[in-house]
């Protein structure tokens, strides 16, 4: 499956990954630099502390010389700086830590996606032109046409203020919570994925009316096969091929729609800090979420390349 | 004899149809599109009604109690400053479309020459045109689109601008793969063999047997786009107070769902509902214009 020249193809990848993910933070900072505003500003110190202040975060040097520490520190040691607001906290292990909260809902998010939408989409082509498949077209459409944020106001109505005495405020996330509260997962998974699952469903559908006229269906059919193995077993497989190449934005919707979402749900994720680091002008910050941000985009992208590979074995590198 | 065979030719050729009349009976069949353009032109009509006349100042506070729920005066309530929700929404619907139109109308400014030449001249254009095109496609859109508007400075030109960086790319994507296809055909072959210069080839004989897909392309473009301001604004990188956004005033309603949730529900169902004509359109639009293209 993995043959020589697909692993020299996954090297390249990574290599110009590294690349990407150096240039994205090397843009924003010296992007950053442009803003207006200052975390400093708010300290009303002056003279000898102010200096001593810029000169421990390095912000007394030429910004060329600034960028050349931050490079060099980035790329060595792996070290993002410091907060400019939390002095003392390091910011790589904050944003690893982070990172770590907001991979599991994401992935969690994911799965519900693919699960959902592949499900709706079978059930939908199974029963086509029944009053089930209208319904279910209709609500994906209808999915698809919900920002993410909207959805998710909805379920904090529906769920943390007209069932507040059912849900008993376990709706909102907290560290280490049990995985089944309806705020850990559940909910910030479905607003996440539910317009996503919509895409899903359409296009397991389509592909899988294509691929149930085809003659090796019949040739199941023929051998008596149950329908749900060849549904399942036969059909499904082929109709994969297409859905997946909905993987990659898929993935990248879900790492951006995390921005709005952990803010609504209050998860202390990568999201949630990108936003709080913007508001604050904790510009350090904001350059290692980006870089975050940057580095898991590229790999989400190599790995649904990768999963064409194991998919269908026709396609190579 | 020869008015018999006239008369035959009359009875079996039926009267010709245009690409666009034909698209045109296809898409009044399809009711769902019908009603989303209905729906549409309504929305327009009351964004253009906003210019004249909304039933209060949209940024006059305290002409209602704050979070005062929907009333008679106040159809929809009023915010956190005692502003009144109709009026404030009503603006809102005319951020949404410029935004929308706005920033397709660029989209297809810049995406459509790109891919047009990039298709047509194929060679190091081409190649260069991809590479920025994929290089766009692996960062994540919305948090540059943040990023440049925390740059530039939140204005509704720069938001368009900010949306448009970060999504020419299935445009020009869409228009190189159809100029591909196109410039193999017969008639393409015909009309270089004729002489004609390459402006003439590709605006008068690639572009218009292109323009059916760019025309859904673009119609699936604006419903994104508002979601995009929807989702700026939602952060506070949109539009300024006390310019409402439909996605802000979806932000302040979240502030106050415990005891005013009109606030969230209003601007939320009139971004949903304008989404979603946009997109039943589309596909309206795509099954009229675009046939091959058939689910």
């Amino acid at each position: 499956m993995f043959t020589r020249g697909t692993l020299i193809y996954i090297g390249q990848r990574v290599v110009l990954i590294a690349f990407t993910v150096l240039a994205v933070s090397s843009i924003v900072f010296l992007g950053i630099h442009r803003l207006p505003g200052d975390a400093l500003f708010n300290e009303h110190l002056h003279g000898e502390q102010y200096a001593l202040l810029l000169h421990h975060y390095n912000l007394d040097q030429p910004l060329l010389t600034q960028y050349r520490d931050f490079v060099v520190a980035v790329v060595t040691r792996g070290d993002l700086g410091e907060s400019l607001v939390n002095r003392g906290v390091k910011i790589t292990p904050l944003v690893l830590r982070e990172l770590g909260i907001s991979v599991e809902v994401g992935a969690f998010a994911l799965l519900f996606t693919i699960g959902i939408g592949l499900l709706f989409g079978v059930v939908a082509s199974v029963r086509q032109n029944t009053w089930i498949d209208y319904v279910l077209s209709t609500t994906s459409v209808i999915g698809y046409s919900m920002p993410n944020f909207v959805i998710a106001s909805f379920l904090i109505l529906v769920f943390g203020v007209w069932l507040d005495n059912v849900t008993n405020g376990g709706f909102y996330y907290q560290l280490g919570g049990w995985k089944g509260d309806l705020g850990q997962l559940w909910l910030p998974a479905f607003a996440l994925g539910f317009p996503y699952a919509s895409i899903v469903a359409r296009l397991t559908r389509a592909s899988m009316l294509e691929v149930v006229r085809q003659d090796y269906i019949r040739t199941a059919r023929a051998k008596g096969l149950r329908e749900t193995v060849i549904v399942a077993r036969h059909a499904l497989r082929n109709a994969l091929i297409p859905v997946i190449t909905i993987l990659g934005p898929l993935a990248i919707g879900i790492i951006t729609g995390s921005v709005v979402i952990e803010n609504l749900f209050g998860i202390p994720g990568l999201g949630k800090e990108f936003a709080q680091s913007i508001l604050n002008r904790d510009y350090f910050i904001v350059i290692g979420v980006f870089t975050m941000y940057a580095a898991m985009v590229g790999l989400a992208n190599l790995l649904v390349d990768m999963l064409y590979v194991v998919i269908d074995p026709r396609i190579r590198y | 004899m020869a008015t018999a065979v006239a008369r035959i030719a009359d009875v079996t050729e039926p009267a010709q149809a245009s690409l666009w009349s034909d698209a045109w009976r296809r898409l009044r069949r399809n009711r769902l599109a019908l009603a989303a353009a209905i729906f549409l032109v309504f929305l327009v009509g009351i964004a253009i009604l906003a210019i004249f006349y909304t039933p209060y100042r949209m940024s006059a506070t305290g002409i209602a109690p704050t979070y005062a729920p929907p009333s008679l005066a106040h159809w929809l309530g009023a915010d956190n400053l005692g502003r009144d929700q109709l009026s404030r929404l009503m603006i809102g619907a005319q951020i949404s479309l410029v935004v929308g139109v706005g920033t397709q109308l660029l989209v297809v400014a810049v995406g459509v020459p790109l891919g047009l030449l990039a298709g047509y001249y194929r060679g190091w254009l081409d190649s260069v045109v991809t590479f920025v095109i994929n290089v766009f496609y692996g960062v994540p859109d919305l948090l540059v689109a943040l990023i440049l508007v925390f740059l530039l400075g939140p204005s509704l030109a720069n938001i368009i601008i900010a949306i448009v960086v970060t999504r020419w790319m299935d445009m020009a994507r869409m228009v190189r793969g159809q100029t591909l296809a196109l410039r193999e055909r017969e008639f393409i072959e015909a009309g270089r063999a004729s002489g004609a210069k390459p402006v003439k080839m590709l605006f008068g004989h690639i572009l218009p047997n292109a323009l059916g897909p760019i025309i859904v392309q673009a119609t699936f473009g604006v419903p994104a786009a508002i979601l995009f301001e929807a989702f700026l604004s939602f952060l506070g990188a949109g539009v300024q107070q006390p310019t409402p956004s439909w996605g802000s005033m979806a932000k302040d309603g979240v502030d106050a769902i415990r005891f005013a949730p009109h606030m969230v529900i209003f601007p939320s169902i009139a971004l949903s509902l304008t989404l979603m004509a946009f997109n039943f359109l589309g596909d309206g639009l795509r099954d009229a214009l675009d046939p091959r293209q058939k689910r």
